[in-house]
């Protein structure tokens, strides 16, 4: 809603500058930002064209003789509507436009242009750049533009929250301000005239919750041509074209009080009658914009008893609309459900000025007052008479209610008492027609205009915002209970992404939405969105690993070569039917890439690869988590070494080496990427880190090493656990330290891994005659279960 | 040469040639150019393949392939081992102008970073966790938070729908209801996590965000509290001598609702940074607590906001394009 500032000093005293005016309604709930024309223009005057002539060199351009009642200046101007005579605003050389547009002397086509003549866009009045802004002829000239006329364009933009119809007017907008500011607020008063005929015609209305009210009357010898000019600009300044007088003045008084209305030409209505229903499937009704709708049952219409004439509360029909023969018209101000109204409006996918103003809730007696308005400029403006008497329809009245207000609520809301003449105050500014019953409770009445005030927390509010929420003190104190529950039930997941961090692992962020491809590409079932922003984002994904790759591969284009980076964030996946088939689960996902440490003079580094990924998330799971971390090859399609994730002997996820084929069906282009994908709700109890203190063994160690020669398909970790097994309980660790392959040595297929043994005592030095038959007794069973052979 | 013969020449000059290779990245690099580089001899040899006859070429490929993995594993055993052999070595001189090792270190998102922030501050104050689904029904979503379908406020969330009935989740509010069905009160919750609007994708405007919500239900709260409460997650965050404001404005959920907003020195200008309110009684009642004894405040935020707010990050989208010179500037 813009706001001219002009316009609103018909209902209000407005003393401060614009700024102030805008931070006052910010302050009361109505957000506020200047609009429109600048609050200066240096240089910018008002000047009369003395003379124009045709261009030598070309046809669309003028030369122009300004004159600023001094000095004369020639300018070259292009618009098509200048003309000799005319007042115009008028940009001197060293005058800056809006956009710091800055006039310099010019040669346009080999003729000097000192200055220029401005239109309404250039001075931001409106979106009009055909021609040039023509003033008033009335202006004195060489007069400072903005003071002498500019002024009147001043605006302020409101962003208004849908709770306040009353205020997508500049009479609401005024009551708010004259209430902040304890200034006197004139309302528009509103005269019945009596009919000098008595033309009649019949309203019925199908269904009152529909339709609570609706108004009309005949006018004749209307006079169809523009719009006085007081009328024209302060629609301009509000953001309104002019069109024609008729058409203007139900713009203005919608406005101007908030009631939409309506015009009809009364000559082109088939017959002369008014039956407001819902329409029927089938029906067509071409509207102003020259649009055919097939009509819903569900939208509300206006009927001429027969044929759609409009769509009730949105736009009116084409063929009804006023032309410039219109002599006759029917006037319609009604009142019309706000749901049925915001269904019908979105059904054309539009929304209007009017039905803007319906969704929000109009009461029913603002459509008189806004009748009366449209009767009374309608004769000032194009000197229509009312021949019929006003009919009205409004089976069943709707009255005020009552509302209760504590004293000791409103103080325990607001936690601070105001006075309470302070309160009465707003309430009457507000016209909450409120009186106190001695018992510490106001009754109030809000008035019909404030469909939002319906509670007693609906007048709190009004109370809180027009003291000013500057004036509830803050309270600095924490009261209440608190609970013996751990506050955060998820504080542990940070183990994960702090740990991950500190090993060189870069968290991400990827988009939840996908295109199907990318969210089917392992197999699962995604949720789909039934109305995506495209197809490409048409999808909850199921796996983390496609945006990681996306990622992946848009770093590799930016120069970067090495990387570790992880996400951790929920997926969803549609399991059965419904909401309650969609599952969500909390995944950890990594992708390792290139190097594993930077580039240094000193060495060079090795490449991330199966085994330092298998690292990372030992250390992680193992070390960080006490989390027990397993694997299990397997053949996992799209990956190469795939591998399960056992995490506390739960099967979590997987991990691998990404295989090419899955990287290229993703369009992608980048190779030796290693990856795992774990789900962790298995684990998520088990995040909390138990930790024990294990005394430290002060006996000294014994470390024997082991050469085993096993066929190159032999797992080591069998063997070690066998070693463990059989060490009688003396064996502290077994570690694998080497694996040797040469085929003349051990021959061909085979391996000869070390293995580093480690024995320890908890109660006394080992000696060789503890360990040697131990050590013998392992390299029996280890022959005979693995047939590995010491070395020779 | 027959290409057996070349391939075998190209083999037998390459393991002599290795046996001498010294710890020097040039010499490294320049010798594996020749061999296995782009225009290195095994790729010269692979070119040769379109001279032999059609039925001939797989097996050729095939040897050329079994070349090309062996030497290339003989190259990174010898670079590994040369790696082992530099560890080994006792530095002779030490250049303090040259740089140390560096291990690479990681980041946590900065969204993380910022989210977990906002959760010490608030659990500071007494506010536990909750956390909840991202795909919920309308009526969680809406109807119970005193948001009726056909109300325009509709409109000022554009919602992805599953079907007519479910929708991803457009604030963490839906949590609140869960709780407040689960739990009596007294309760004080904040609840991250994240969120979907149906808006076109921008500089300034993303399909998904992370909100921080917060509800403090009891038998006595204030605005003055909520304001209270507000003023000091703004001083932590943005540090204590920010000014801001409160303003009036509205939400379905909330009653008497504000913005908060804080002043941009740079653009001279007030910033939103989040909305919150009193809870509204139509709330308090749709979960079945009496809104005559029961009372409660509730605020949300966007956590993208107030880390663009906070960083000076013009770009929502950088959030989610995971782009390493975005993350490592957090680290």
């Amino acid at each position: 809603m813009i706001i001219s500032i002009e316009w609103l000093k018909e209902f209000i005293d407005i003393k401060e500058s614009n700024q102030d005016l805008a931070d006052i309604l910010s302050s009361i709930g109505l957000e506020a930002e200047l609009n429109g024309i600048p609050q200066s223009l240096e240089g910018v005057i008002t000047a009369k064209v003395e003379s124009i002539k045709s261009h030598p060199n070309a046809d669309r351009l003028k030369i122009c003789i300004v004159n600023d009642g001094i000095k004369n200046f020639q300018v070259v101007c292009g618009a098509p509507n200048v003309d000799k005579g005319q007042t115009i605003a008028f940009a001197k050389v060293g005058s800056v436009l809006p956009g710091n547009f800055k006039i310099k002397k010019a040669k346009i086509r080999g003729v000097d242009s000192i200055g220029m003549i401005c239109s309404e866009k250039e001075l931001l009045i409106s979106d009009e750049h055909d021609g040039i802004f023509i003033l008033p002829n009335k202006l004195d000239i060489g007069q400072n533009f903005i003071d002498a006329y500019g002024y009147k364009y001043f605006s302020i933009e409101l962003d208004l929250t849908p709770n306040r119809p009353d205020a997508l007017s500049h009479q609401g907008v005024a009551r708010d301000i004259a209430t902040k500011t304890g200034r006197k607020f004139n309302p528009i008063q509103i005269k019945s005239v009596k009919p000098v005929d008595n033309l009649t015609l019949n309203i019925s209305i199908e269904d009152q919750n529909d339709c609570p009210r609706y108004i009309c009357a005949i006018v004749d010898n209307v006079n169809v041509s523009s719009s006085p000019e007081w009328m024209v600009e302060r629609l301009k300044a509000a953001g309104q074209r002019s069109v024609n007088n008729i058409v203007d003045i139900s713009n203005y008084v919608m406005l101007e009080i908030g009631q939409p209305t309506h015009i009809f030409d009364f000559d082109k209505l088939k017959r002369k009658e008014i039956f407001v229903r819902r329409a029927v499937n089938g029906e067509k009704l071409t509207t102003l914009d020259e649009i055919e709708h097939d009509l819903k049952e569900s939208q509300l219409i206006i009927t001429d008893g027969k044929k759609p004439i409009a769509l009730a509360g949105v736009m009116g029909g084409l063929d009804t609309a006023v032309t410039k023969n219109t002599k006759k018209i029917l006037v319609e101000s009604a009142n019309f459900n706000s749901v049925t109204i915001r269904k019908g409006a979105k059904i054309i996918q539009a929304i209007t000025d009017a039905s803007k103003r319906f969704e929000r809730g109009m009461d029913p007696e603002s459509a008189e007052i806004g009748f009366w308005r449209v009767i009374e400029l309608l004769n000032t403006c194009s000197n229509g008479k009312l021949v019929s008497e006003k009919i009205d329809q409004y089976p069943k009245q709707i009255k005020n209610f009552e509302i209760t207000l504590r004293r000791v609520e409103l103080d325990l809301i607001l936690g601070y008492r105001f006075k309470k003449s302070k309160i009465e105050e707003i309430m009457e500014g507000l016209e909450i027609n409120s009186t106190w019953n001695g018992k510490d409770e106001w009754k109030c009445i809000p008035p019909l205009f404030r469909p939002d005030l319906e509670r007693e927390i609906d007048i709190i509010e009004e109370i809180a915002r027009m003291v000013g929420y500057d004036k509830i003190p803050s309270d600095e104190n924490i009261y209440g209970t608190f609970k013996y529950s751990n506050p955060d039930p998820e504080k542990n997941i940070n183990f994960i992404s702090e740990t991950l961090a500190g090993m060189g692992f870069h968290q991400v962020y990827t988009n939840s939405l996908q295109n199907k491809f990318e969210s089917t590409l392992i197999n699962n079932k995604p949720v789909k969105i039934m109305n995506p922003i495209n197809q490409e984002m048409g999808y909850l994904r199921t796996s983390l690993i496609p945006g990681l790759l996306k990622i992946s591969n848009y770093n590799k284009k930016n120069g970067k070569h090495n990387f570790r980076l992880f996400e951790l964030s929920k997926v969803h996946e549609q399991k059965t039917k419904g909401l309650k088939g969609i599952k969500e689960k909390l995944l950890l996902t990594g992708i390792i890439h290139g190097l594993k440490d930077n580039f240094n003079i000193h060495n060079i580094s090795k490449k991330e690869d199966i085994y330092t990924l298998k690292g990372y998330l030992y250390s992680l799971f193992t070390n960080k988590l006490k989390i027990k971390f397993d694997l299990n090859p397997s053949e996992i399609i799209g990956y190469d070494y795939g591998q399960i994730v056992l995490l506390n002997g739960i099967k979590s996820g997987i991990m691998g080496k990404l295989s090419p084929h899955i990287i290229t069906k993703l369009n992608l282009d980048i190779q030796n990427v290693f990856c795992f994908e774990l789900n962790l709700n298995s684990i998520m109890k088990n995040l909390v880190n138990k930790r024990k203190f294990i005394p430290i063994n002060p006996y000294p160690k014994i470390t024997r090493d082991l050469n085993l020669v096993m066929p190159e398909s032999q797992f080591v970790d069998p063997l070690i656990k066998t070693i463990l097994k059989y060490g009688n309980n003396l064996i502290l660790s077994v570690r694998p330290e080497n694996i040797f392959r040469d085929d003349s040595s051990i021959g061909d297929g085979n391996k000869s891994v070390t293995f580093s043994i480690t024995f320890q005592h908890h109660s006394k030095t080992l000696e060789d005659k503890d360990v040697n038959p131990i050590i013998d007794s392992i390299i029996n069973i280890v022959n005979k279960i693995y047939n590995a052979k010491l070395r020779a | 040469m027959p290409l057996n013969a070349e391939i075998e020449s190209v083999k037998k000059n390459f393991l002599t040639e290795i046996e001498s290779l010294p710890k020097d990245k040039f010499l490294i690099d320049k010798f594996k150019n020749k061999y296995l580089g782009r225009k290195g001899l095994v790729s010269e040899l692979l070119s040769k393949i379109n001279n032999f006859k059609p039925e001939d070429r797989p097996d050729i490929g095939q040897k050329l392939n079994n070349l090309k993995i062996e030497l290339s594993s003989v190259f990174d055993l010898k670079v590994s081992s040369l790696i082992q052999e530099s560890n080994n070595n006792e530095i002779k001189s030490f250049d303090p102008t040259l740089p140390g090792i560096a291990p690479r270190i990681g980041s946590i998102h900065i969204l993380e970073q910022t989210m977990n922030q906002i959760k010490d501050i608030f659990m500071s104050v007494g506010f536990h966790i909750a956390y909840g689904p991202e795909v919920d029904d309308d009526y969680h979503n809406f109807s119970a938070l005193n948001i009726p379908e056909h109300h325009p406020a509709r409109d000022m969330q554009d919602t992805f729908f599953i079907d007519s009935n479910t929708v991803l989740r457009t604030h963490t509010s839906n949590v609140q209801i869960h709780l407040m069905e689960k739990q009596s009160p007294p309760l004080r919750y904040i609840i991250p996590g994240r969120v979907y609007r149906n808006e076109s994708i921008s500089y300034k405007s993303y399909c998904l965000f992370h909100q921080v919500e917060g509800i403090y239900i009891n038998k006595i709260v204030s605005f003055s509290e909520l304001k209270g409460c507000l003023e000091y997650f703004v001083r932590q965050i943005f540090g204590e001598k920010r000014k801001m404001r409160f303003r009036p404005s509205y939400f379905p959920f909330t009653e008497p609702s504000a913005e908060v907003d804080i002043w941009d020195d740079d653009r001279k200008k007030w910033l939103e940074i989040l909305g919150c309110g009193m809870v509204d009684p139509n709330v308090l009642e749709n979960v079945g607590y009496d809104s005559k004894i029961w009372h409660g405040y509730a605020f949300g935020m966007g956590v993208e906001r107030i880390a663009m707010l906070k960083y000076n990050i013009n770009d929502i989208r950088l959030f989610y394009n995971g782009d390493i010179r975005f993350l490592e500037q957090f680290i």
